[in-house]
């Protein structure tokens, strides 16, 4: 389990998360390159189905960032994300999954130092957690293409 | 509309268990406005069955189809090009649309994935209440608009029962006393006075009384 | 050659294409006004292209500028004249006649490709390399130069006939000749910045005899990537990597031996922090770096925090000395450098293995020779004089300076600079009328719908900053693997015009129909791919980026393999999105072209102001009753000049200018809308009655606050008060001080603190003026200034002498042990350690003045960041889109900002802003529609359940049921948040270029299961 790297979709809002994630670029912050960016205009537009299929897919964790609380660029969008995320953590349980695969983060556009702790803290826990049961039931391990 | 509810994720499972096929048959009608089986909710389930379903090391095929209403006939043979390649249809729809789909595919397992709730509205967004028991005779027209069937506890006729406290049911706080509501309604539209006609003993047979009910119109048929 | 053109007297002639040149053409052009853009360089760029990184964002040039100059070519405002000189100018403004004299270039652009033949003929031909390599007969100046030609020096040339020959283009004509063009032009702006101070003249350091003493500059050229060692740092003596780097700063400036200047050159500090950062975070542990310095000048915004983090994260070693001389260290090429520190006694002696000089701006002969020829005057410092209110205005009506020839500056405030002459320059111009869409050039769109996706694929080496960590040819040969992808290959700059060009030429010969580049943010980028390709023929929504750099490389380049393998995953989701992308139309609504001011002080008038005499409607808003801010309270500036006066006539004609409206005591409560399209609420007045204003553009200019701290007994004994006081107490009662024996000031106090961490800029600059304003009224008094770093920064250097050579004591504390305040009768007792005596002292003073700085309006800048969705740097200014690309423009499109709500600075640095603001709001309200682009949500009517989520979803209240039965969303209303999307039950509503299909589309590129 020590060497297991665990593949990690961050669905990013545009205005914030995103932002911040190139700024981490800037600053030259170090984090996990398990994690796997997927731009998004707001963490509103992250549909449910979207962090179902994620995992169903293979990833070992999904993270959902938006903008601060109170910040959201669309004013609602990242509460809204928030709900949604709550949901499908109720659903995985039913599935028998780890809810803490899932995880609904916020962040402000100048936050870069945040999005590479909050990068390198969640690789760390689901690196703990080890494979999604999903793959880990077949005995083989979902993987991030290329090797 | 017919409100419904998404059963139990183990529930489902179980009822497919052996299963290496299905269809799983979403309506865009009501339970796609309350959210329980439309296109989405079609997909979060196939979602998660699949993922089950994964997880103990097992396959299964999930054809996705949503059909505009599965109480119509027309539109539930829309299924039929996939039903002999499938060992069973899980169904989205309410009870009415199950019932179709084995009406139609006799010799195919058909499993509910929904519990069928009851007729009602959206309150706010998120939250659907009961507003109609479909008894057959409506009495709407007495009470203010506001049905005590359907929303008194004790489906009362005439009047609150001693329970009823600050406009609240006795059952629980989140329940509204709907002869308070009448009363206020009443009240809002200044016919206070028809509050004290008695209501008479109500004819049952319009409801389950009578057994099971149709509507037959001629001019259509 | 004469030319004449007709209808000149719509252009601009600005002088000289250093970044400062370029920025001002960009706003030109995008506030559709025309400009001639002349260089007396065989292409343009300026000193900036030779730069490796930059600070505080510490990002190479290149990528940074490559794009600003391909579009500055590509813009159909600018006419770009390498090789130019103007050599004569009559006439006024609005209708100036000026000379232009092109040298020749030796090569016909029309034909020259590029090849390079000539330039591997002739191996030693590139200029670039400042001290580092000899000139040769061709030279082009750098890989993205622009144009994208060579030329050629014919004299150096011994065998003309064999380079004509060489060339495959037949491009080469050595009969070439000098050109003249006459043009007619309504205003002339100088961006021709200075020269590198060269310390060959100084014998004291050996730049010349000893290998290893480079200048900062030859720094940069080592370590950049396109430069003489491909990026790899050694020193010139042996070839070695060096394991020990100094700095001496101030190599030339501030001195007042032979060959020094006296000034500040303003940037070296930084460079020398950057430069030794970046060695730090290129070899860690493995190079030492030690930075030899007289003050630690960290005076811009967020600096000082770079300053902190350069030595307390990266462990830059900083020794506060100006050492005297280098001398070479036996054996070997080793330096030594023997220096003595004021707290100890005696000297040290430390070996080197490369020195850098921190070299600052001269003025060059050139510009001192341009400016007679202009009529223009200069400051004793042979740089373009300009007025203390008017700060890009030169002495000659109709002609403006911005950048380096008006003062030493740093990038981000030429930036501003350059806006705020543009601004100032198209004052004089004839109204252009009518638009043209910016489109118009474009080929006809090529229709792909049926085609199969063929994708190419483009991955960015870009020089050090993904090549570093990523093996971009592995991430090419996996590319070629993927599904649809037709060709993929490697391309070093793709933001520059050469790889632009590339991508166009591949589109069309492959045929291609989608397109994927892997390379930096789509944030800063997208843009200019989707222009790229459009040009080609295609949708310009067929093309998606892979963001291996901000996100990768420069994230991952400890795990250079991990790296990789992400890298090859981001192009994949790329490629497997793209595959699933079509083409989009924009969509587009009329303009509001009226502005709202937010700010009545001395930055919000003159943005609306300048604004108002442009003819914009300007609505200016201010919180308080009065307009004038923190001016208001400012009587005279380092200068002289009566502030006072100045906010008083200037609030005269803001109240009388007929296009603007004043309110007063107006707070903004709600906000709204996009770009050309704003509604913002305020409650107004004492009644606090609620009014709604329209408006295409926002400006925050709303200030900072004074700073007041509770410390050194500030309010507690009357004899402490603040320089603010103090300012206003030697103008109203001058009297007082002929009995004052002694005065004691304090710097840094409320600022370059944990709770304060950044430096307040104005306060070094104040302390002298004050000192200098006491001593001309009592010329016995005792002036004692203590100090951490003097930052008096430019020609401010110049009153700090005059200060020194007047007698006051400049005393430096630490802030480990900061000086103490007692009261002592009327008096009060100062403690303090004296550095050099290594000892306490006390001074008794009839006053202290507190340089207490400024604050960030904490409260005012988190209620508007709130209202309308605007970014803060955690100290609460407001945070600029880029910090020197953009540096006036907010990270929401269509605000602007300028004045101390952005960070500290003076009146002076004020009003640039100011106008560099009005310039920006210009160029944004010259187009006559908004373009919405086509991120916006669309609904499918036969998957539609007319359930209503979208209705109640929407944060805008845009979707509606129609009288089909189906939700509609106005395109033009859509926010394109996606937010209906994500909820609709019944999937029937898609958000364009962010549909399930592309997502799901990327997970899958992502993930698979092995089997």
């Amino acid at each position: 389990m020590e060497n297991f790297e665990p593949v990690i979709v961050a669905f990013c809002c545009h205005y914030c998360a995103y932002t911040a994630a190139d700024m981490a670029g800037s600053m030259r912050l170090s984090y996990p390159a398990n994690v796997k960016i997927v731009r998004v205009p707001c963490s509103g537009k992250v549909d449910s189905i979207h962090m179902m299929k994620a995992l169903e897919k293979g990833a070992d964790g999904v993270l959902v960032a938006g903008c601060l609380e109170g910040d959201c660029h669309f004013k609602s969008g990242n509460t809204k994300a928030a709900k949604r995320v709550t949901f499908v953590k109720k659903l995985l349980e039913e599935v028998g999954i780890e809810s803490q695969r899932l995880a609904m983060v916020t962040m402000s556009a100048g936050m870069g130092t945040r999005f590479a702790q909050i990068a390198g803290e969640f690789t760390q826990a689901i690196r703990k957690l080890g494979p999604n049961p999903v793959c880990a039931g077949r005995g083989t391990c979902a993987t991030a293409k290329v090797a | 509309m017919i409100t419904a509810e998404r059963k139990p994720l183990a529930e489902i499972i179980d009822s497919i268990d052996g299963c290496r096929r299905i269809v799983l048959a979403g309506c865009n009608e009501c339970v796609t406005v309350c959210a329980a089986g439309g296109r989405k909710e079609v997909a979060m389930l196939a979602s998660a069955l699949q993922m089950d379903f994964m997880k103990r090391g097992k396959t299964l095929e999930i054809h996705e189809m949503t059909l505009e209403r599965q109480c119509d006939p027309e539109y539930v043979e829309q299924l039929a090009p996939f039903i002999d390649q499938v060992d069973a249809v899980v169904s989205m729809a309410c009870g009415c649309g199950v019932q179709e789909v084995v009406r139609r595919f006799k010799s195919k397992r058909v499993y509910p994935a929904v519990n069928t709730k009851f007729m009602g509205a959206s309150e706010r967004p998120g939250v659907w209440a009961e507003r109609c028991h479909g008894c057959g005779n409506c009495l709407l027209g007495l009470t203010g608009g506001i049905c005590p069937i359907a929303r008194c506890s004790k489906r009362l006729m005439n009047g609150p029962c001693g329970g009823s406290s600050k406009g609240h049911c006795e059952i629980s706080n989140d329940v509204d006393c709907v002869w308070q509501l009448i009363w206020d309604r009443m009240k809002e539209l200044g016919i206070e006075a028809r509050y004290e006609d008695v209501i008479m003993a109500k004819d049952w047979s319009t409801e389950r009384g009578g057994g099971p009910r149709k509507i037959v119109r001629e001019d259509l048929q | 050659m004469t030319e004449q053109s007709a209808d000149a007297i719509k252009s601009v002639l600005i002088i000289g294409g250093g970044v400062g040149g370029i920025k001002a053409a960009m706003d030109l052009s995008e506030a559709r006004k025309d400009v001639v853009l002349i260089d007396r360089a065989a292409s343009i760029g300026g000193l900036m292209t030779q730069l490796d990184r930059t600070f505080p964002t510490n990002n190479c040039d290149l990528c940074t500028i490559s794009p600003r100059l391909s579009a500055g070519a590509r813009q159909q405002h600018i006419e770009l004249l390498p090789l130019t000189q103007l050599s004569a100018v009559s006439g006024e403004p609005g209708n100036f006649t000026v000379t232009l004299t092109s040298t020749p270039r030796y090569i016909d652009l029309e034909k020259c490709t590029a090849c390079g033949e000539c330039h591997k003929k002739y191996p030693e031909c590139v200029r670039f390399n400042p001290g580092l390599d000899h000139r040769a007969p061709t030279c082009m100046r750098y890989p993205q130069a622009t144009p994208q030609a060579f030329s050629i020096d014919m004299a150096a040339c011994k065998d003309v006939t064999g380079l004509v020959n060489c060339c495959p283009a037949k491009a080469i004509v050595p009969d070439d000749g000098e050109k003249q063009n006459i043009r007619k032009v309504g205003s002339i702006i100088l961006s021709t910045g200075a020269e590198l101070f060269d310390p060959g003249k100084l014998d004291h350091f050996g730049h010349g005899r000893y290998p290893n003493v480079v200048t900062g500059l030859e720094y940069e050229r080592i370590m950049s990537a396109s430069g003489p060692t491909l990026g790899e740092l050694v020193r010139p003596s042996d070839g070695q990597q060096p394991k020990r780097v100094a700095w001496i700063q101030c190599a030339g400036s501030r001195g007042i031996n032979r060959e020094d200047v006296s000034y500040c050159s303003s940037v070296c500090c930084m460079y020398a922090l950057k430069e030794a950062i970046v060695t730090k975070q290129r070899f860690k542990g493995d190079i030492e770096t030690t930075i030899f310095y007289m003050d630690m000048r960290t005076f811009g915004k967020d600096y000082e925090a770079y300053y902190q983090r350069a030595k307390d994260d990266y462990g830059v070693r900083l020794v506060r000395c100006r050492p005297h001389s280098i001398i070479p260290a036996a054996p070997g090429q080793d330096l030594q450098i023997v220096y003595a520190k004021d707290n100890e006694s005696g000297h040290t002696t430390e070996t080197f293995d490369m020195v850098v000089l921190s070299t600052g701006f001269r003025p060059s002969a050139y510009t001192k020779q341009l400016a007679e020829t202009l009529g223009i005057q200069l400051n004793p410092h042979q740089f373009a004089k300009t007025g203390s209110f008017e700060p890009v205005s030169t002495n000659r009506q109709g002609i403006y300076v911005c950048g380096v020839f008006e003062s030493p500056k740093d990038i981000p405030e030429t930036m501003v600079q350059a806006s705020a002459a543009a601004c100032m320059a198209s004052k004089h111009l004839a109204k252009t009328n009518g638009s043209t869409e910016p489109e118009d050039d474009f080929p006809p769109e090529r229709d792909v719908t049926g085609e199969a996706p063929r994708i190419g694929v483009f991955v960015c080496d870009c020089g050090q900053n993904i090549g570093g960590a990523i093996n971009v040819n592995a991430v090419v040969e996996e590319a070629k693997k993927y599904p649809h992808v037709v060709m993929a290959e490697m391309t070093g700059h793709g933001c520059g015009k050469e790889a632009l060009e590339r991508i166009q030429r591949m589109v069309k010969e492959q045929n291609l129909n989608r397109v994927v580049v892997g390379a930096c943010s789509p944030r800063t980028h997208e843009e200019l791919f989707q222009q790229t390709i459009r040009r080609a023929g295609l949708n310009k929504y067929l093309v998606e980026i892979a963001n291996i750099r901000d996100q990768n490389a420069w994230v991952h380049s400890g795990a250079p393999e991990m790296a990789t393998a992400k890298a090859k995953q981001q192009i994949r989701m790329a490629v497997a999105a793209a595959a699933q992308s079509g083409p989009l139309r924009d969509h587009k609504l009329p303009m509001n072209k009226d502005v709202l001011v937010l700010g009545g002080g001395v930055a919000g008038m003159n943005a609306a102001l300048e604004l108002a005499d442009k003819g914009f409607k300007v609505v200016l808003a201010e919180r308080n009753g009065r307009l004038g801010g923190l001016a208001a309270v400012i009587r005279r500036n380092l200068e002289g000049d009566d502030v006072q006066a100045y906010v008083r006539q200037l609030a005269e004609k803001t109240k009388a200018h007929e296009n603007i409206e004043v309110i007063t005591n107006a707070i903004v409560v709600d906000h709204s809308g996009m770009p050309g399209k704003f509604t913002t609420g305020f409650q107004i007045g004492p009644r606090m009655y609620y009014r709604q204003i329209e408006h295409g553009a926002t400006v925050l200019a709303t200030g900072a606050l004074a700073h007041r701290p509770n410390q050194y007994l500030l309010d507690r004994h009357k004899a402490v008060m603040t320089q603010l006081d103090l300012d206003n107490l030697l103008e109203d009662q001058p009297a007082q001080v002929n009995d004052w024996q002694s005065v004691v000031m304090i710097q840094c106090v409320g600022s370059r603190t944990e709770t304060n961490p950044n430096c307040s800029r104005i306060c070094c600059q104040a302390a002298v003026k004050n000192a200098l304003r006491l001593l001309d009224l009592n010329s016995d008094m005792r002036i004692f200034v203590l100090y951490r770093d003097m930052r008096t920064y430019g020609f401010m250097e110049d009153a700090y002498i005059e200060a020194r050579r007047r007698g006051v004591i400049f005393v430096r504390y630490s802030p480990d042990a900061p000086p103490t305040v007692e009261a002592a009768g009327n008096q009060v007792a100062i403690r303090f350690v004296d550095p050099v005596l290594g000892r306490p002292v006390e001074v008794t003073a009839d006053r202290l003045a507190l340089s207490t700085g400024f604050l960030a309006d904490d409260e005012t800048t988190e209620d508007l960041s709130t209202i309308f969705h605007l970014d803060r740097t955690t100290d609460g200014h407001f945070l600029e889109e880029h910090v020197k690309l953009k540096p006036v423009d907010m990270s929401v499109p269509g605000f602007f900002m300028a004045g101390t709500a952005h960070s500290p600075r003076n009146i002076r640095e004020s009003i640039t802003q100011a106008q560099a603001v009005a310039g920006r709001v210009q160029a944004l309200l010259a187009q006559d529609t908004i373009n919405l682009g086509a991120t916006v949500a669309r609904v499918d009517p036969e998957k539609c359940a007319t359930c209503l989520a979208c209705v109640r979803a929407c944060p805008y209240n845009v979707p509606f049921i129609n009288e089909n039965r189906y939700s509609e969303i106005d395109p033009a209303k859509c926010h394109g948040c996606g937010i209906c999307a994500a909820e609709c039950p019944a999937k029937a509503i898609q958000l364009s270029r962010f549909e399930d299909q592309p997502i799901l589309a990327k997970l899958e590129g992502l993930l698979e299961r092995i089997a």
